[in-house]
């Protein structure tokens, strides 16, 4: 009876070690997290629509159903990346995650020049080099330094009603995502 | 001997299935860890950033989500009515009171893996606040339900639970200090379908 006991103990003791232990692992082994479901979608550096109005079935849940979404992968030991959409939406809002999908930078269009999305999102080393000469087409682009080599952002724009519907498809369709040369 | 072996494998039976399903446990149900309650509206403002805690980074490895940035807003989800009963698509709700500050909301109501509710009708399931019905003193009073209702109307349909996920964009909110004295609407039950 008493070794019963003893081996129950010993089991719960075991259930917290191995509960901390899966609990950490997750994010190492989960392969379904955004980047995954992304990296299955599309190739580095190319816009992918979020949401389902694109066709198929949303890439990345939650994105708010009055909103249209579009997602890039980046990789910035290549140089630093370069997003930019045209054109006025009522509302849009760009956010940078890492490779493991956490927000490490976020801004809307109030914080644009004219509301018109234009940044570069780079390393500090790549800010360093780039300070040093800023060319004359970034003076008015948000800079956005990230510590982080592999990453992706989203542009989310908001869709008040459906006569917005093709303005707002149009702004992600047009958006770029590209490798910038300095 | 046998024993032995057998009170070992309980040992480790207890030690793998513990462990693995409480983990389980707590990444499927929505409150947990990093939760701030207003009401019945549940709000996790670390999620998605790396200063969120572990249960919040494996939720967002296994379900793939893209949390909002601060920058861009935050998002409540209820699952329950004032009343604590849970939220069911075939009920009719009324969602009454002030919302804080924000450029603007939108509300909608949700199925399990909180995307949108289907209707099969062109209407979406879902709200803004550009949109809606305010009263004198700047609050709101939202019908929810399958029947058309004057005022605001949230359409829902079918059976089941439900959920409501309202979300405030470009808010100062979303910043921790601006969690402190909020308040959001309640959620009232007015009828059932049975």
């Amino acid at each position: 009876m008493r070794k019963l006991l003893h081996a129950i103990l010993l089991g719960l003791l075991g259930a917290g070690i191995v509960h901390i232990i899966v609990l950490l692992l997750v994010p190492e082994f989960s392969e379904r997290d955004a980047w995954s479901r992304l990296a299955m979608a599309s190739d580095l550096y190319k816009m992918t629509r979020l949401d389902a109005e694109a066709g198929g079935a949303p890439v990345v849940k939650s994105v708010d159903p009055l909103f249209y979404a579009a997602a890039c992968r980046f990789d910035l030991t290549d140089g630093m990346v370069r997003i930019k959409a045209p054109g006025n939406v009522p509302f849009w809002s760009v956010s940078v995650y890492d490779r493991s999908g956490h927000n490490v930078y976020s801004f809307n269009d109030h914080s644009a020049t004219a509301g018109l999305l234009d940044s570069v999102v780079l390393t500090p080393a790549q800010m360093i080099e780039v300070r040093k000469d800023l060319p004359e087409e970034l003076q008015g682009a948000i800079f956005v330094e990230a510590p982080i080599d592999e990453g992706m952002f989203v542009i989310r724009a908001f869709v008040p009603d459906d006569s917005w519907k093709p303005t707002v498809s149009r702004f992600l369709n047009q958006g770029s995502c590209e490798l910038q040369d300095f | 001997m046998l024993k032995n072996a057998l009170l070992t494998l309980l040992s480790l039976a207890i030690a793998i299935g513990g462990g693995g399903g409480s983990v389980w446990y707590a990444l499927k149900t929505q409150d947990g860890a990093g939760a701030i309650r207003i009401g019945q509206w549940t709000a996790f403002p670390d999620i998605g950033t790396p200063a969120a805690d572990p249960y919040s980074k494996a939720r967002v490895a296994r379900e793939g989500v893209l949390a909002l940035g601060r920058a861009e807003g935050l998002s409540f989800i209820a699952e329950r009515d004032s009343g604590g009963e849970q939220l069911m698509r075939q009920c009719a709700y009324k969602i009454d009171g002030g919302f804080p500050t924000a450029r603007f909301w939108t509300l909608y109501a949700a199925d399990q893996s909180l995307g949108v509710v289907q209707t099969g009708r062109p209407r979406l399931a879902a709200l803004q606040s550009y949109q809606v019905l305010r009263q004198p003193d700047n609050s709101v009073i939202i019908s929810v339900g399958s029947r058309p209702a004057p005022g605001n109307w949230l359409l829902t349909e079918g059976a089941g639970r439900m959920y409501f996920v309202l979300t405030f964009y470009d808010t100062p909110i979303a910043s921790s200090i601006g969690l402190s004295d909020v308040t959001l609407p309640q959620i009232l039950r007015v009828g059932c379908n049975a």
